[in-house]
């Protein structure tokens, strides 16, 4: 999960170039996060850095569009801008756990940790790609050509040492700024890192999952067990691993979790511990939640998102004249991204829309392997070369609760014959594990108490069922805090075993 | 011979023969801590930056002539691609010639020390001035185009032929400009989306705009690099030192709707761009309904 609804208020009306002047008077206010990671990793979750390439006619290249990801961040970052006008309520019984959804959350949960406060970080890290190909993947589409293997990245220590598996949050692929932020801290203390995508992944949908419908626990973490394997079994034996603990942020976290106990039954990799980063307890009660987030910051239907575009684009548009530069570049983009996103509605409303874009893939994918025809004529299938507009216009209206009441319920009610639609709702929360969770000293957690994805009743759980192994941090939001040093030394004690349980 | 043999392997990369069932590729190393002392200080220099906009009251980037934008201005949301199937297959053609040849050149390059990559971008930078300042001086802002030239005169002497990049630490950064762009200032739209085989996404103007600065590279011929013997040499180091500095990866998103999110973002980028240029007044107001960049 990247971030869910919260107790948001406030809206914005200053025109683009009035707002540049008055906030840029507080350059204090920018200093202090002016790094925004999690922007970072929307923007590149949605794969829009721009660039050119020359061939034999070259030197005429330096030209003026290098970086077209910058304009995905342009055009979006002003998310709540389109809802400005309107407050926005909380809407649910059950209140964030510390009842205050506030706006440090919010801010940190979209722009992460300030590069201050990061854990120290080593200089190099050796990296490499790993592309393997399942020999039980589904066969691919013509449109998924891309995803034929699954992709992971390792960072081998030279001599023997601990490997630590790390699984990407929602739709994260195995190598997000988030992951890279971890693989530097756990790498700097020892490790063998392998980092490797989320289920919900599209890569991942494609290339390694079994049923192509991602968002079940258990099914998702048990392809992700056996992708371990496969490649774990094919490394280079100069790579001497002495032993092996995962770990994961938001649903990764949970992921990983399970991924111990599935392994604590088979025994085929002997994991040692699993530390959860933020994870959610109930995904698809988080998951309702951003379909509220979004209804509620952007609206429904094609006018929300028009209206949305259309006032986006005329913020971004003045914004970007009354700052004079000669081209949209990152540092165009990062003043944006600062200058924009300021009130509650409006973070909120960039949190929901980056997680709706993450959601089209994976409605796509598993309308078109569970043959289930919402948007994807299951006679006729997309073949490579097809226009895909309508298709992703039509997507993006569609909220969470219909790929699951169209897509994933039919698909796995008709595959599971004893189960229900509550059943499925209920194999998807972490209480799955729960025995495990609370009899074994070998599993970890840490969390915030203003994390946005979890409501009170959630984090209690949390907290009851791992008693000394959790540690919650006052704030931090979402993954706010990913990579500070407190985060980064309590979870390398996790890791390895330092966390003293008897002194909490 | 030689070219044959070129052929074959370039064939054999792109239609992934050579694949297996489990491939480990060695990757430049992540540099974590440079990084984010890089991000801490560009974070401070943002705020600095900010506040001079401030101080320097409008500056170069008042706006005070035009009105401003509305919502009610904001291009469709459909883009203007009559071409679509044409760039379909050049971006997906395009996404295998990276995936074969140029990214793993690029990440052997990327070994190379920082400082010599550092001097090599300058010295290509430093060319793209010639371009810069004919284009400035078309669009009638002689102010920058004689900044430009003071770039070039600068850092070609001083900067030991565009190794290093002086001019900029006399507060004079290199603000690029290019024909596509002087096209736009003249009153073009960018016309249809245009996906050009190994460069990338584009629009008919911008292709335009591209093939014209490079007739002017050629020919200015600075120093005869453009038409000596060794000048395709020097265009492949370009081409080179200019995909190492761009961290984009084809489908990396691992999402079908790649294509659709690409265009939608290049045009709207270039629209928004074009909207800067014009500060005393907007372009003649198109129909609100026809697809963006028409």
């Amino acid at each position: 999960m990247r971030g869910t609804g919260a107790a948001v208020t406030g809206g914005c009306g200053a025109d683009g170039a009035e707002r540049w002047r008055a906030t840029a008077r507080t350059p204090a206010y920018l200093a202090q996060r002016a790094t925004p990671q999690s922007w970072n990793d929307f923007v590149s979750s949605c794969g829009c850095a721009a660039w050119r390439i020359g061939l034999p006619m070259p030197l005429v290249t330096r030209s003026t569009w290098r970086l077209i990801h910058c304009a995905l961040a342009a055009l979006l970052l002003a998310a709540g801008l389109a809802h400005g006008a309107q407050p926005v309520v909380p809407s649910r019984a059950v209140g964030p756990a510390t009842g205050l959804a506030d706006s440090a959350a919010l801010r940190a949960t979209v722009f992460g940790t300030p590069p201050q406060d990061m854990a120290p970080l080593p200089k190099t890290v050796p990296l490499a790609e790993i592309n393997i190909a399942l020999p039980w993947a589904r066969p691919v589409p013509a449109v998924f050509w891309f995803d034929r293997k699954l992709r992971v990245w390792l960072s081998a220590q030279p001599g023997p040492a601990p490997l630590a598996i790390v699984i990407a949050g929602t739709a994260g692929d195995g190598n997000t700024p988030k992951l890279a932020i971890l693989r530097g801290a756990l790498y700097g203390a020892g490790y063998h890192v392998l980092t490797m995508p989320s289920p919900t992944f599209p890569g991942f949908i494609v290339s390694t999952s079994s049923t192509g419908v991602a968002g079940d626990l258990l099914q998702d973490s048990r392809d992700l067990y056996a992708a371990m394997q496969a490649i774990l079994s094919k490394l280079p034996r100069r790579i001497k691993i002495t032993d092996i603990d995962v770990l994961g942020y938001s649903l990764g976290g949970a992921h990983a979790a399970v991924v111990k106990s599935l392994d604590a039954t088979e025994g085929k990799l002997h994991i040692h511990r699993a530390v959860m980063i933020n994870p959610p307890v109930s995904l698809f009660t988080s998951l309702a939640r951003l379909d509220n987030l979004f209804s509620i910051s952007i609206g429904s239907g094609d006018a929300g998102i028009e209206n949305l575009y259309r006032r986006l684009y005329a913020q971004i548009a003045n914004l970007y004249r009354a700052s004079g530069r000669v081209e949209i570049d990152e540092d165009f983009i990062l003043s944006a991204a600062a200058l924009e996103l300021k009130t509650d509605a409006e973070l909120s409303a960039a949190i929901a829309l980056s997680f709706r874009l993450d959601l089209v893939d994976v409605f796509f994918a598993g309308d078109l392997y569970a043959r289930t025809g919402v948007v994807v004529d299951p006679q006729h299938p997309p073949k490579v070369g097809d226009s895909l507009e309508e298709t992703a216009r039509t997507l993006r209206l569609k909220p969470f609760s219909e790929y699951f009441s169209r897509v994933f319920a039919p698909y796995y009610l008709k595959h599971r014959p004893n189960s229900t639609s509550k059943s499925l709702i209920a194999d998807s929360r972490l209480e799955i594990i729960g025995d495990a969770l609370r009899n074994d000293v070998d599993y970890y957690a840490q969390t915030n108490s203003d994390d946005l994805i979890l409501d009170k009743r959630e984090l209690a759980w949390l907290k009851d069922t791992l008693g000394p192994r959790i540690v919650v941090y006052d704030h931090g939001g979402h993954l706010g805090n990913l990579g500070d040093r407190a985060q980064v030394s309590d979870m390398l004690d996790m890791l390895a075993g330092r966390w003293n349980v008897t002194a909490r | 011979m030689r070219t044959a043999s070129t052929l074959v392997l370039l064939a054999a990369a792109l239609c992934g023969c050579a694949s297996q069932q489990m491939s480990i590729r060695s990757l430049p190393p992540d540099t974590p801590a440079a990084d984010n002392a890089a991000a801490a200080e560009n974070a401070s220099e943002l705020a600095a930056a900010i506040a001079t906009e401030v101080t320097s009251e409008g500056g170069q980037g008042s706006a005070t002539n035009a009105p401003p934008v509305t919502p009610a201005d904001a291009p469709s949301m459909y883009t203007y691609d009559p071409w679509e199937r044409f760039n379909r297959f050049t971006y997906r053609f395009n996404a295998r010639f990276d995936e074969a040849i140029l990214l793993p050149v690029s990440n052997g390059y990327r070994r190379l020390p920082s400082a010599v990559r550092a001097g090599i971008h300058n010295f290509f930078g430093n060319l793209s001035e010639v371009p810069s300042v004919i284009n400035y001086a078309l669009q009638w802002r002689l102010i920058p185009s004689a900044r430009s030239l003071g770039r070039f005169a600068i850092n070609s002497s001083l900067g030991l032929g565009g190794l290093f990049d002086v001019a900029k630490k006399l507060k004079l950064p290199s603000e690029p400009t290019g024909l596509s762009t002087t096209l736009s200032k003249w009153g073009m739209h960018p016309g249809p989306y245009l996906v050009i085989p190994f460069l990338g996404p584009s629009t008919l103007r911008d292709g335009v705009g591209l093939v014209g600065d490079y007739g002017a590279s050629h020919v200015v011929n600075v120093a005869d690099l453009y038409r000596g013997n060794e000048a395709w040499a020097l265009g492949a180091a370009d081409v080179i030192d200019e995909r190492a500095n761009i961290s984009f990866r084809y489908y990396a998103t691992g999402s079908p709707f790649e294509y659709e999110t690409i265009r939608f973002l290049y045009v709207r980028k270039r629209l928004i761009e074009d909207e800067g240029l014009h500060r005393k007044a907007l372009p003649k107001k198109h129909d609100v309904d026809a697809p963006a960049g028409q």
